[in-house]
Formats: structure tokens, sequence, C-alpha cells
């Protein structure tokens, strides 16, 4: 069975970053320095052939961008200067459109405009909220404690409200992943033990994301470490210490510890990356779309208040700390709202879950014959 | 020392002439076994120098020109070879023994098979002795028309 | 006449390259006792200066009246031997080497074997220059003008070349217009010049040359003589005939494209709006491009290698097609800016200057390119209603494995060239070979590309292979060079070692006549014999072996010098004792 082709997608993927497809001439350079490319998955160059001849729903199928992490050797040796590193990444912004089921992400993703404005309504909204709240509740001098202006415990309800949807969100849109990528191919059958056996991938690829380190380079791998292990440190502050971080003014090094070493890790790593993109100083920072400055100001902005919020209430500052902290919830909401199950911060979730399931459908493939080309071609498993 | 046989070869000068000289300039050394006689092409070689060559004591005759389809004049070679056909069923009726005569294709690059052939030939025809005239030649000399002499049946299809 | 001879022997030691397995002395010693030998000098290298003077001095000292040299092969010093002949007064073709380098010392170890068989190619050697003869160099006038089959861009670069070098041109077209195949084209690749612009400039200046006759509707019916000294018989569609002299022909038919209808599943004639290049070059000069109901094409398909490359029809590559479909894609895609292009093809091959850049420029134009099996053509078929193009062509895409269905408003198939169907009758009348695909033979592929083995004749343009513009100008400019240098000379030398038909002898059989590959020999319905064109002989031999009557003679390769030497090489061993 034929599938049909789409001249237009290559246009559509441009919106989402993709630079210079056309000039790819399949010479497989890229597929051979990739070092995770091999015989189960052939890539870049397989899906960047999918992209060229507009093969949609074998792209939305396709588990390859997600096992690359781009170390950019491919755009370094590409002869043409068909940059496969920064294609794969806008296939996996595209992918991250595609899995969602509101289509909020893929207007993001088209219009960085439509982002910026909803960035600004949602933070003038939370900000208008907070303040209308915090009078309801308390005093603006009151930092910690009775008459807080924002309680701990309420903001505590608010963040796990919010957390709860965002879960929701999410786990639909990897629900979808999972449908596309191995629920409705056809080519192979996986049994619940096999999900149940494999299931450990998904934790231990969250923590580690050791296969990035198995890249050639291993910085990257280090520093989005620190930084991803700052953030879920100051997330299991926020979402089970809450009241003790807000508590003060003395310092609780039990708790504030690793609050700083925390805010250190984010603020750090922050600049870092913010400073590699402006200076194009690694293969991976050489191409910015709106979506990635977006969420590295976010980060800082929400991680600078943090701090600031914390030195104010600190210093006896409470009015501008009660202040900060509205700005900083300002940042907070529209960040995790959008980028959580509609931008660059889903790929927390669908990354894991890309190993999870490369590895299901590795043992699966084994038992069945892998010419099927109803769907994405089965890989050939060495 | 066993019997050297003595063997005529003539080879056309644009394909098998010049393989011979290659097999010269690579130093593919070969049995001395074989007289050249160049002619311009295969097609030149008249039957009778094939008798003549064998009543003036050679002992084996080769016939070199280029393979089928390379032939600087085109299509020589290809006259050489129907030429051959009909001169090996004489040769037979003659008494000859067939592997005294050979037709074979060298071209301007192959100077090594033009070696092994030329020791191929030799080691062929050692064993077969010198060769004589059989009781029907009166003189080795004349090429006139033997009386009596009709083709056996048995002539081998190549 | 063979005891009156008086040859002078050398034997060459080459340095130590002969003497270190041969001995010279010892040859030298043998052979200086036979008959007819007046000197034998053994020399360390007899093509050095000296070694000649040595031979040109015992010619004129010793009244020497030919030379025999062992040494290393005769493809190697024939000529400087012969020059020395010369040098002394004596006619070159007194000279006959024995080869005792290439084909002895070097390839032997044994030196009691190389000795003696370097003693009995010496005699054999010694027994055939008795009976040479001196050859003289024939010479016949050649006529300026020359005939150019095909007003083509071959032809008609021939004909300018030739024009502006003061010569008479007779430019023979079988259509009613110059310009040929180019003439149906709009724009050239890599680069999009405009092939009318090319054109124009060329059949103006040839119409308004005084030295170019063009005559249209013409064709050549018949070619008599030989080079230099053609008779070409001219006849247009009226019937009106008329014979000219030429001195030589210049053959620039050109092409025919592939018929696309032989291949079914792409759907050319079945669909109308499945269409071949040349179809599409004539909506390109017009400027219009829409499909056959007048809509503007949004997607637009090209597919290589229709006709080429394929066992059931063409095995070779047409070499122009995919240069021209990327060419295809720019002047699309500036007609119709929206359009979407789809090159499915089976190699890239765009070679040459500005090949590569054609490519990765047509790339950027967001062509989709597409790869196939060449033994597996794509399958078109009309589209659904509802769906948003006229076409669908289907292709098993090798890159990615899968098989993908393409929009298309309009296909072009970029047919093949192929040998025109009128090429053998040209080839039979001019007196060339056609190859397996009907392509006329050259000389050699490398090295003489333009000549063929029939002196007089050349051939220039895709008439001898599919080739694009710049080559075929080459080889149009190639020809005419070689023509010129016909002219320059004013005459062509006959080759001395022609093949003589002895009219006595001859019984009139005709067996010769058929075996000359070169159709040198003609028969006298008069006299009823045979008789060889010297000019044309190319002194092979064929009918010399051939002639039952024994009529026919080789010069310098008689039967007789032939047996000399069968004799001279089997001297020694008929002595011994068996």
């Amino acid at each position: 069975m034929a599938i049909r082709a789409n001249p237009h997608l290559i246009d559509e993927l441009e919106l989402y970053g993709a630079q210079d497809v056309v000039k790819c001439y399949h010479c497989g350079n890229c597929s051979a320095t990739c070092p995770f490319s091999g015989d189960s998955y052939v890539f870049p160059r397989k899906s960047m052939r999918y992209l060229q001849l507009g093969l949609e729903s074998c792209l939305r199928d396709t588990l390859e961008p997600w096992l690359c992490y781009y170390c950019g050797e491919c755009s370094d040796e590409c002869p043409r200067g068909a940059e496969p590193g920064e294609t794969m990444m806008s296939m996996r912004r595209w992918l991250t459109a595609r899995y969602d089921f509101t289509g909020i992400s893929a207007l993001f993703y088209r219009s960085p405009k439509a982002e910026l404005l909803a960035i600004v309504l949602l933070a003038l909204l939370t900000g208008l909220g907070f303040v209308l709240f915090g009078l309801s509740q308390g005093d603006l001098a009151v930092y910690s404690g009775d008459g807080a202006f924002l309680p701990a415990e309420k903001v505590h309800l608010f963040d796990w409200t919010m957390a709860g949807v965002l879960v929701l969100l999410l786990g639909i849109n990897c629900i979808r992943m999972w449908w596309f990528t191995i629920g409705s191919d056809r080519s192979i059958r996986v049994t619940p033990l096999l999900y149940l056996k494999q299931l450990f991938q998904v934790p231990l690829h969250f923590m580690t994301q050791k296969r990035y380190r198995d890249c050639d380079r291993q910085r990257p791998w280090a520093i989005h470490l620190v930084l991803m292990l700052s953030y879920l440190t100051m997330l299991i502050l926020i979402m089970f210490f809450l009241h003790r971080v807000q508590h003060g003014p003395g310092i609780d090094w039990w708790v504030h510890g690793f609050g700083y070493a925390a805010a250190l890790g984010l603020i750090g790593t922050t600049i870092y990356a913010l400073r590699g993109r402006l200076k194009q100083s690694e293969p991976h920072y050489k191409h910015s779309h709106e979506t990635d400055w977006i969420f590295l100001v976010l980060l800082l902005l929400v991680s600078v208040t943090g701090v600031a919020q914390h030195a104010l209430h600190r210093g006896g500052f409470e009015v501008a700390a009660n202040l900060v902290y509205v700005v900083h919830m300002m940042g907070v909401v529209p960040m995790l709202l959008l980028e959580v199950p509609f931008s660059k911060w889903s790929h927390m979730a669908y990354r894991p879950l890309a190993m999870y399931f490369s590895a299901i459908h590795e043992r699966a493939s084994l038992n069945v014959p892998a010419d099927d080309q109803s769907k994405t071609p089965a890989p050939q498993v060495a | 020392m066993g019997f050297e046989p003595t063997i005529v070869g003539f080879l056309c000068n644009w394909c098998s002439y010049t393989g011979a000289d290659l097999a010269g300039t690579a130093r593919i050394k070969h049995r001395p076994n074989l007289r050249v006689i160049r002619v311009m092409c295969s097609g030149r070689v008249d039957p009778t120098f094939v008798v003549k060559a064998f009543a003036s004591g050679a002992d084996g005759v080769l016939i070199c020109g280029c393979h089928p389809g390379d032939c600087h004049y085109l299509e020589g070679n290809y006259k050489t070879l129907r030429r051959f056909e009909l001169l090996k069923r004489l040769m037979l009726a003659y008494g000859i023994d067939e592997r005294r005569l050979r037709l074979d294709w060298v071209s301007a690059s192959e100077g090594e098979r033009f070696a092994r052939l030329v020791d191929e030939m030799t080691e062929k025809i050692q064993p077969l002795g010198p060769f004589e005239l059989g009781p029907a030649f009166q003189n080795g000399t004349d090429l006139g028309l033997v009386e009596g002499i009709t083709p056996t049946p048995e002539v081998s299809h190549g | 006449m063979k005891d009156k001879c008086r040859i002078g022997v050398y034997i060459c030691n080459c340095g130590t390259n002969i003497a270190r397995v041969v001995d010279c002395e010892q040859v030298c010693q043998e052979v200086g006792t036979l008959p007819g030998v007046a000197v034998a000098r053994a020399y360390k290298y007899m093509c050095s200066n000296p070694g000649q003077e040595m031979i040109i001095h015992d010619i004129k000292e010793q009244m020497l009246d030919r030379v025999v040299v062992a040494a290393c092969s005769p493809r190697m010093h024939e000529p400087t031997f012969r020059k020395a002949l010369e040098a002394s007064g004596l006619n070159p073709f007194m000279l006959e080497m024995a080869n005792i380098r290439e084909q002895c010392s070097w390839v032997h170890d044994d030196p009691q074997s190389a000795t003696r068989k370097a003693i009995d190619l010496t005699h054999a050697a010694i027994r055939r220059v008795q009976l040479h003869e001196p050859l003289e160099k024939q010479e016949a006038p050649y006529t300026p003008t020359t005939l150019v089959l095909g007003g083509g861009i071959a032809g008609l670069t021939v004909a300018m070349e030739l024009a502006e070098a003061g010569q008479q041109v007779i430019l023979v077209e079988r259509e009613d217009r110059l310009g040929g195949n180019v003439g149906r084209v709009d724009l050239t690749a890599p680069y999009l010049d405009s092939a009318r612009d090319i054109l124009t400039e060329k059949i103006v200046r040839a119409e308004a040359s005084p030295r170019v006759e063009v005559l249209l509707n013409t064709r050549l019916t018949e070619l008599k003589g030989f080079v230099g000294n053609f008779t070409a018989t001219v006849e247009d569609d009226t019937g009106l005939a008329g014979d000219r002299a030429v001195g030589g022909v210049v053959v620039c038919t050109g092409y025919r494209p592939f018929d696309a209808g032989r291949i079914g599943s792409l759907g050319y004639g079945r669909l109308p709006d499945v269409i071949t290049s040349f179809e599409l070059e004539q909506q390109l000069r017009t400027g219009k491009l829409k499909t056959r109901d007048g809509k503007t094409p949004r997607y637009v398909s090209i597919v290589h290698c229709v006709g080429s490359r394929n066992a059931r029809y063409h095995t070779y590559c047409s070499r122009v097609c995919c240069m021209t479909a990327l060419k295809y894609g720019h002047e699309i895609k500036s007609a119709i800016p929206e359009a979407m292009i789809t090159d499915v093809y089976v190699d890239m091959l765009s070679f040459g200057k500005g090949g590569e850049d054609l490519y990765r420029r047509t790339s950027e134009l967001k062509t989709m390119f597409l790869m196939y099996e060449k033994e597996d053509y794509p399958k078109v078929r009309s589209a659904e209603p509802e769906d948003d193009c006229g076409m669908l062509l289907q292709v098993r895409e090798k890159l990615s494995g899968v098989t993908i269905d393409v929009p298309a408003d309009m296909i072009v198939l970029m047919v093949g060239m192929e040998a025109r169907h009128d090429g053998d009758e040209v080839a039979r009348v001019v007196g060339i070979s056609q190859d397996a695909e009907g392509w006329f033979i050259e000389s050699h592929p490398k090295l003489a590309p333009v000549s063929t083995p029939t002196d007089g004749v050349f051939i220039a343009g895709a008439c001898q292979s599919p080739k694009d513009i710049p080559d075929t100008v080459a080889q149009a400019r190639a020809a005419s060079a070689m023509i010129l240098a016909y002219i320059a000379q004013g005459k062509v030398e006959v080759d001395a070692r022609f093949a003589e038909v002895d009219e006595d002898r001859c019984s009139g059989c005709r067996m010769c006549n058929e075996l000359c590959p070169y159709t040198a020999i003609i028969y006298d319905d008069e006299t009823g014999r045979s008789a060889v064109q010297s000019a044309l002989c190319k002194a092979c031999g064929t009918c010399v072996a051939a002639c039952p009557s024994g009529a026919i003679k080789a010069r310098h390769f008689t039967d007789e010098q032939i047996i000399e030497q069968i004799e001279g090489v089997l001297a020694w061993g008929s002595n011994q004792p068996s």
C-alpha cells in the first residue's frame, strides 16, 4: 500500500526550525558518524528521508528523533551543509506538537508571537490573581507564618492542583506518543509482560540520562544533569517542603542548603546555556528557535526571582519579598503551564519514554518478520 | 635433456605480437621453444604456411590473433577462425595430432597469458616427440594434392 | 637476386639487456657465414648515433643493399633504422629486424637455448630480407571540398570551422530546416543560456557564408571513391540528384528521442498530461506551462532514465537527461513559483563544469528527489476527483524503502537518446559501421573518437554516442581540424604495403570482394577481374590468404617472404640428427 507524499511537509518543519533539509542528498555520512546510529536505528538519514518525501505518518510514528542527543557530529560531517542535527531538533519540536492533543503546542511553535502573548497574558492573570488572593489572605508586609500574604499551605494547594493539571495534560500526550510509536504498529506484537519487564528504563533514563553520556562529548550531559538535578531538588523542596522553605527568616540548612545548591545549579547552567547560544560555542547551540530562548529566559527569571525573594525575606524586606514572590509566580505559572505539556519541557517525559519504547520495539521485533511497510518499517536488529 | 620441440608462431602485429612484447617488458619467463613470425593480421595466415611449417621441421604451429571483436582490421580474425576449423580437419586427415596446431587469441595487454600459452603448448607437444611426416608424403616440400587420402570420419568438433 | 644480395647484419647487445643471456658474438659468427651476408657485426647499442652511423657507413663502404638488425622489438626501433637506411640512400623497406630482446633475452634464462633462438630468428630475417623490394610512397591529391551530413549543431559547427578557414563545404540536411535537435530546445543546462541564441547565430552565418552550400530536404544516396577523391551523390525530395567531388565526409546525423509509449506503466499516450522532455521544451519556448485542460500545474514530476539504463530498452546512459531534468526544475519554478517539483531519478549524473552546482541549486528550490531502481519504473494513474492533483505517480522509493504516491498534475518523461532509424542506411552509404545499439563506430574510443576506420570519413556529435552540446562542438571542431590537416597537406599518403591483384591470375571469383573490411576491392565488370584500390587498402592480408588462385600479393608480406622466414627459423633444427 503506497503512502501519500506531502511535498509541503518541509515548509511546515521549517517553522519548527528545520534548516537546509533540501540540501541533503543522502550520502549517509551523518548516519555513519553518529555514535548512536546502528543496526536497529539508522539516523539521522532515515528521518531526513521521511521529511524530504513528506511522509507525515512515518515521521510522526518514528522514535528516532528522541534517540538523538544533538552532539552535532552529523552536521559537522555533512558535505552539503544540510544541518541534520538541527533538523532532528526541529523534528523533536514537531513531534512535541503532534503528540499534543490540544493544538496549543503547534500554535506556539509556529508562532512565537502567540507564545509570547500567551506568556504575557498568563503572567498578568497570575499576577492579578495572586495579588488579589494575597490581599484576601493577609498582609503584604508578612511573608511567612500567620497573616502571610501568600500562605505556604494555600500556595502548596495551588501548586499541587497545577501539578495535577500538568500531569493530566502531559499524560494524555504520552499516551498519544505510545499509540503513534508502538500502540498502532501492526508489525509487532507487544505482550504486557514485555511492558513490565522494560519498565525500569523509564526511571533509569529519567534520573541519569545515561544515553546522553554515550555521546562523544560528555560536557553537555554533565551540564544537563546538573540542571535537571537542580530543578528536581527545587521541585521536591517546593512540593513537599514549601512551608519550611518559606519559613524564616532563619536559615534551615537541612532545607535551604539543598535550595542554595539547586539555585546555584539552575542559575549557573542557565547562564551557561544562554551564553552558549549567544556565542554559538557548541554544535547544539548553533541554531536557536524562539522556543529555546523563551524556555531559558523563563527559567532564569524564575530562578533569580526565587533567590531574590528568599534573600529579601532573610534580609527583612518583607514587602519586597512578597512582591518578588508574586513576580516569581508570574514567571512560574506560564513557564510550567506552557513548557511542560506543550513545549520544550515535555521532553522530560518523552525522552525516557522513547528509551522505554525503543527497548520494547527492539525486543518485540525479534519475533516478527520485519518487512511490513504499512507502518514505520520495523528496525533490523543486529 | 628431453626432447625440445620447435614451434613456429604466426603472431598478428597489433594484438598478439604486442602481447608477446609485453611479456618481455614484464620479464615473464617462458619456454624458449617458440619461433615467431610477424604478420599484420592473423587473417594473413595462409593455411599453406602451416603445412609448410610442419613440412620444414616444425613440431608445432601456433596462430595468434586479436580477440574476436577486437581485430585491428575489423574482421580478419573471424576469417582466421573459419579457415582454422577447416585446416584442423585437414591436419587430422593427414594424421597430424591436433595438439600440434593451435589457434588462440592474445590481446596487447595479455603478456602473462601469452607466456603461459607458450609453456602450455610446449608441454603438450613434448610427449608427442618430434613431428614426422606420415608415409603418405613423399617430399616435405611437395604441397600438391595427395591422392588416395580421404578425411577420416571421426573429426572432433572443437 | 638472392645471390647478388649484400646484406649487413647487426647484432645489438643493448648494453646487457641482450648480451647478458644471448651470446651475441656467437650469433654474429654463425650468421656471418650465411650466403648473402656481406658483413656481420655485434655492437653495444645499435639504435644510438654511433650504431646508426655504423650502418650508414657500412652501406656506403661495403655497398650493402639490405640490412638486418637483430635487437629489440621492431615496434620499438623499426622507424629508427628505416630512417638510417634512408639517410644512406637505401629504400627504407630494405630492412628486416629480428626481435631478440622482448621475445628472447628478456624472457629466457638459459643462455644456450636463448642464443639458439636468437640465431634462428636472425637467420629467418636474413632469408626474408633477400626478397624485400623497394616500395615507394604512394600519393593522391586531396580535394578540399568537404561534405557535411546533417545540419544540426555538429554539422553547423563543422561547416563554419571549415568555411572560416577558407574551405568549401556542402551541408546536406534531410529536413527542411537547419538546427536539428538543439533547435527544439529552449534553454541549456547548466547555466540556462538560450539554445536559440547559440543556434541562430550559427545558422545565420552558415546560410550567409559564400563557402557553405546548404542543401535542405536532401539526402546522400551514394559515396564512391577514397579519401581525398570521393564522388558523392546527393538527392533532394523532388528526386533531383547530382554528383559532387569531395575530399572528406563528416557525418553529423545526430539522434532521435526514445519513444516513451513503449513503457506502458508511465502512462504516455494514455494520460494527456504525461509528456516527453521535448514536448515540455515546446511549452517552455512559448512561455506557457499548462496542463491539457488549460490549468496551471501545481505539482510537476520529472522521471529520469526513460528508455535508458534498462535491460529491456537500452542499457546505456543517455548522458544529458539528468542535467536537463535539473534545468527543468529551474525553468518550471521560475514560470510557476508555487509549483512543487519532484525529480524521480535512478542516479544523479550531473557532471562537469557547473554540474554539481546545478544539482545543489535545484535541491535548494525544494525539489523532492526520489530514487527508484532502474528496472522498476514508476506507475502512473489518474487521481481521484477529491484529490488535489491530477495524477498519482507510484514509486518504490529506494532510499527510504517505502512505496509512495507522489501527487502530479504534469509528468515529464526524460526520454533517452536513440540512434536514428536511418542509421544503417547512412552507414552503408558512407562505409562505416554501427555498434549493437546503432551508434557509429569510431577508430578508437579514447584516442580517435572522430575518425572511422574508413579514411576520410569522420563522425561527430550524438551520432557517435549520446552526448551534450559541449562535447558535440568539441568533436565537430576536432573533425574539422583533421580535415584541415588533410587539406593543408594537399595530398594523401597511401600505405605502401597495400595488396595487389595480379590480373593474369585473377579468376574473377570475387571471394576477396566480400572479405575486405574496408571495401577496398572492386570488381570490374568489363574485365571480369577484381582490383584493389590501393588508397583504401590497409594491408591486413586477409584477401591474400583467401585467394584460391593466389592472385593477390601483399606487398612486404608476400607468401615467399613468409615462407623464407619459416624455413629460416627451422633451418638449424632440420639439420640436426633426429
